[in-house]
C-alpha cells in the first residue's frame, strides 16, 4: 500500500500541475469577476498539495501497510473479466448488443467459470432476452445492430 | 398549503397504478440488491437509473427511493444467514445476527430487523415530512455565498464517507470537482479540458460515471475472488419470524433509540446509514445491562442498528431535497438523477414541484408497509435468490452496466466512459479512496462553481464575503472545522507513532 500511495501521489501531483497550467489557457479574472480559469486553477493547486502530502506521508511511513495487489489467480480472473468487457464494448457496433451479450456471457460463464454449456447458454439467452424486453421493447432504446442484422 | 393538503396531494400521486407498481418493484428489487453481496444500494440505484429515463420524475424518484429503502431491509438477510453483509449498513448486524442464527434463532433476528426497519422507516418519513418544509423555507433566504458555504460544508464532510482515510477522502473529492470542470464554462462558454473531443464539450455524463464507479468497480473488486457462500439452513415461515414477548421487551427501546439516533445521523451530510448503524450498536452495548451478551447473539444488537440504518436512509433525503446536498452515497446518485430529470434540488423544489416531493414522501409510507409484508412473509423467496452463484450475478451486473450506460444517450462513447470509471472505481476501492466522495463532488461541482463566482462578483472584499454574512460564516467555519479535525487528529497520531519505540524484529523461529 505504501508504494501504491507513493506512485498515486506522484501521478496525481504531476497531473494536477498540468491541470492548473491548463486552466491558465483561459481568463483567470475578467471585468465581471472570476473567469473560466479561477476555480480549476485553485483545484489543481489544492490537488497538488494533497497529492504531495500523500506521497511524502507514504515515503515517511515506517509500516508498509496492508497488501492490495490481487493474488496471481485473482489477477488472472480480473484480467479475463476486464479483457472480455473491453472486447465486448469495442466490438459493440460490429457484433451488435444482443449477440454480443450472448457471446460475452458464454466466454465468462463457460470459459472462466467452467459452467456446463447448457447452463452458460441458457443464462446468456435469458439475459439477452430480458435486456431486449426491458430496453428495446419497453424503453425503446435502439441497441447497436451488428453485421448479422441483430 | 398545509401539511395534510400536501400529504393528500402526495398520496394522490403515489397511489396511481403506475407509481404503485414502481414502489412495489422498487422494494422488491431493493431487497434483492440489499441481500446480494457485492451489490450495494448506491450501485443498485446507479444501475437502475437508466430505467427511469422515460418516466415522469415522480415515478422515477419513487422507484429509486423504494430501492434505497428496500436495500436497507435486504442487507440483513445476508448478514444473519451468511455472516456476509449485503451492503455496508448491515455490517454490524453480522455480529449478533449471525450468532442468533447459529443458536437457531435466525427467525427472530430477521423478524426484529423487519419490525425495527418498519418502525424506523415510517418514523423517519414522518420526521422527513415535518422537518423538510421548515428547512426548505429557511434555505430560501440563502444567497450565493450561503449556497456556496453549504456546498463546501457538504463536500468537506465527505470524509465521513471514507472510513477513516481523510486525506484520500479529500483527494477523491477534489478529483470529482476537477472532473466536473470538464466541458463548457457556464459564464464564458469556453470549452475546458475537452481536448477538442465533441463528446467532452458537454462535460462528463453523470450516469456512466456513477454506473462505472459503483456498479462495474464493485463487480471488478468481487471478480478477483471466486466467492463461495455457506448459508445456514432454517425455517423462515411467518410463525418462525414472529417475536416472543421476551424478545419484544428486550428490543423495543433499542428500536426507538436506533430510530431517533439514525434519523439525525442520516440528516448530517456525509454521515449516512452505515455510520448510523455502527453508532446505534455502540450505544446499545454501552447502555445495556447485559453488555457481555453483545457479540453472542443479543437481539438488541440487531434491533438498534437495523432501525438506525432505515431511519438514516429517510434522514439522508432531508438535505438532498431541501438543500441539494446528499446525506449518503446513494442519495448522491439520486441527486444526479434529479438533475438528469431536469429538476433543481434545493428549497425551491418544494414550491415548484410539490407533486414530486410529496409524492415521494407518500410513496415512502407505502414502501415501508410493502417492505414489512415482504420481509415477514417472503423471506424464503429472498433466501432462494441468495443461492444464485456469484459468477452468474457478476456477469449479469456487467451486462446491465453496459446496457444502462448506453441507454441514456444511445452512444458507445458513454459505455467507454463507464468502462474507464469502472477501472477507476476498482482502483479507488483497493487503495481506500472514496468513489462516493468523487460522485458527490462531480454532481455538486458545477453548482458550487456558479455560487462561488456569483459570490465573488457580489463581494467587494473577495473571499471575506463568506465570513461577513452570519449564515455563510457559520457554515464556512463548520466546513473548515470539518477539514481541520481529521488533519489535527492524523498529525497527532503521526507524532505519537514517532514517539513510540521502534519494534525489534523477532528472532527466527520465535
Amino acid at each position: 500500500m505504501r508504494r501504491a500511495d507513493q506512485v498515486a501521489g506522484i501521478v496525481l501531483l504531476l497531473s494536477s500541475l498540468g491541470f492548473a497550467a491548463g486552466a491558465l489557457q483561459h481568463a483567470y479574472w475578467g471585468p465581471g469577476g472570476p473567469g473560466a480559469a479561477f476555480l480549476p486553477f485553485w483545484l489543481g493547486v489544492t490537488m497538488a498539495l494533497l497529492a504531495g502530502g500523500l506521497a511524502v506521508g507514504a515515503t515517511r511511513a515506517r509500516d508498509p501497510g496492508p497488501g492490495w495487489l490481487p493474488t496471481r489467480r485473482g489477477l488472472w480472473r480480473l484480467g479475463v473479466v476486464l479483457a472480455a468487457t473491453v472486447v465486448f464494448v469495442a466490438l459493440l457496433r460490429v457484433v451488435g448488443m444482443l449477440p454480443g451479450t450472448v457471446l460475452f456471457l458464454l466466454v465468462l460463464l463457460r470459459g472462466l467459470e467452467g459452467y456446463r454449456w447448457s447452463v452458460a447458454l441458457g443464462v446468456a439467452l435469458a439475459v439477452a432476452g430480458v435486456n431486449y424486453l426491458v430496453f428495446t421493447a419497453w424503453l425503446r432504446v435502439p441497441f447497436p445492430v451488428g453485421v448479422l442484422g441483430l | 398549503m398545509d401539511l395534510f393538503q400536501n400529504l393528500a396531494l402526495g398520496f394522490g400521486v403515489a397511489l396511481t397504478p403506475f407509481n404503485l407498481v414502481m414502489a412495489a418493484a422498487g422494494v422488491f428489487l431493493g431487497t434483492l440488491i440489499g441481500a446480494l453481496p457485492g451489490v450495494g444500494p448506491a450501485s443498485g440505484v446507479a444501475l437502475l437509473l437508466p430505467l427511469t429515463f422515460g418516466m415522469p420524475p415522480a415515478s422515477g424518484i419513487i422507484l429509486l427511493a423504494s430501492i434505497y429503502a428496500g436495500s436497507m431491509y435486504g442487507g440483513t438477510i445476508t448478514s444473519v444467514l451468511i455472516n456476509t453483509p449485503g451492503e455496508s449498513a448491515s455490517v454490524v448486524t453480522c455480529i449478533d445476527g449471525y450468532q442468533m442464527a447459529l443458536q437457531g434463532r435466525a427467525g427472530p433476528a430477521l423478524g426484529v430487523a423487519a419490525i425495527g426497519s418498519f418502525v424506523a422507516g415510517t418514523f423517519g418519513v414522518v420526521l422527513l415530512m415535518l422537518m423538510s418544509p421548515l428547512l426548505a423555507r429557511w434555505a430560501l433566504s440563502f444567497g450565493p455565498p450561503e449556497t456556496f458555504a453549504l456546498m463546501l460544508l457538504g463536500l468537506t464532510t465527505v470524509t465521513g464517507l471514507t472510513g477513516g482515510h481523510a486525506l484520500k477522502g479529500y483527494i477523491s473529492m477534489v478529483l470529482g470537482l476537477m472532473l466536473s470542470m470538464v466541458g463548457f464554462d457556464i459564464v464564458s462558454g469556453e470549452a475546458r479540458y475537452a481536448f477538442g473531443i465533441p463528446e467532452m464539450m458537454d462535460g462528463l455524463d453523470f450516469v456512466p460515471v456513477a454506473i462505472g464507479l459503483f456498479g462495474l468497480g464493485e463487480v471488478l473488486a468481487g471478480a478477483e475472488a471466486a466467492r463461495e457462500m455457506t448459508m445456514l439452513r432454517g425455517r423462515y415461515r411467518l410463525r418462525d419470524v414472529m417475536l416472543s414477548a421476551a424478545d419484544w421487551v428486550r428490543s423495543r427501546w433499542a428500536i426507538a433509540r436506533g430510530t431517533v439516533l439514525g434519523f439525525f445521523i442520516g440528516v448530517l451530510p456525509g454521515a449516512g446509514p452505515t455510520i448510523a448503524s455502527f453508532l446505534a450498536y455502540t450505544l446499545e452495548k454501552k447502555i445495556s445491562r447485559r453488555p457481555e451478551e453483545f457479540g453472542r447473539g443479543a437481539i438488541e444488537g440487531v434491533a438498534g442498528p437495523e432501525s438506525a440504518n432505515n431511519a438514516a436512509s429517510a434522514g439522508a433525503m432531508v438535505p438532498m431535497l431541501t438543500l441539494g446536498i446528499p446525506g449518503s452515497a446513494t442519495t448522491a446518485v439520486m441527486l444526479g438523477g434529479l438533475m438528469m430529470w431536469g429538476l433543481r434540488p434545493g428549497p425551491l423544489l418544494f414550491e415548484k414541484n410539490p407533486d414530486f416531493v410529496w409524492g415521494l414522501v407518500a410513496s415512502l409510507y407505502i414502501a415501508n408497509m410493502l417492505l414489512l409484508a415482504l420481509n415477514i412473509g417472503f423471506i424464503p423467496l429472498f433466501v432462494r435468490a441468495l443461492r444464485v452463484p456469484y459468477p452468474i450475478l457478476m456477469t449479469l451486473i456487467i451486462v446491465f452496466c453496459i446496457t444502462g450506460a448506453y441507454a441514456q444517450n444511445n452512444k458507445v462513447w458513454d459505455v467507454g466512459q463507464m468502462l474507464v470509471f469502472g477501472v477507476v472505481g476498482y482502483v479507488m476501492r483497493k487503495l481506500h479512496y472514496s468513489p462516493a466522495a468523487l460522485v458527490l463532488a462531480l454532481v455538486l461541482g458545477p453548482l458550487a462553481e456558479r455560487a462561488l463566482r456569483q459570490s465573488l462578483i457580489l463581494s467587494d472584499a473577495g473571499l471575506l464575503i463568506f465570513f461577513t454574512r452570519p449564515i455563510a460564516a457559520a457554515l464556512t467555519l463548520v466546513a473548515l472545522a470539518a477539514v481541520a479535525v481529521p488533519v489535527v487528529r492524523s498529525v497527532r497520531q503521526a507524532l505519537a507513532a514517532r514517539r513510540a519505540p521502534v519494534p525489534v524484529a523477532a528472532p527466527p523461529g520465535d
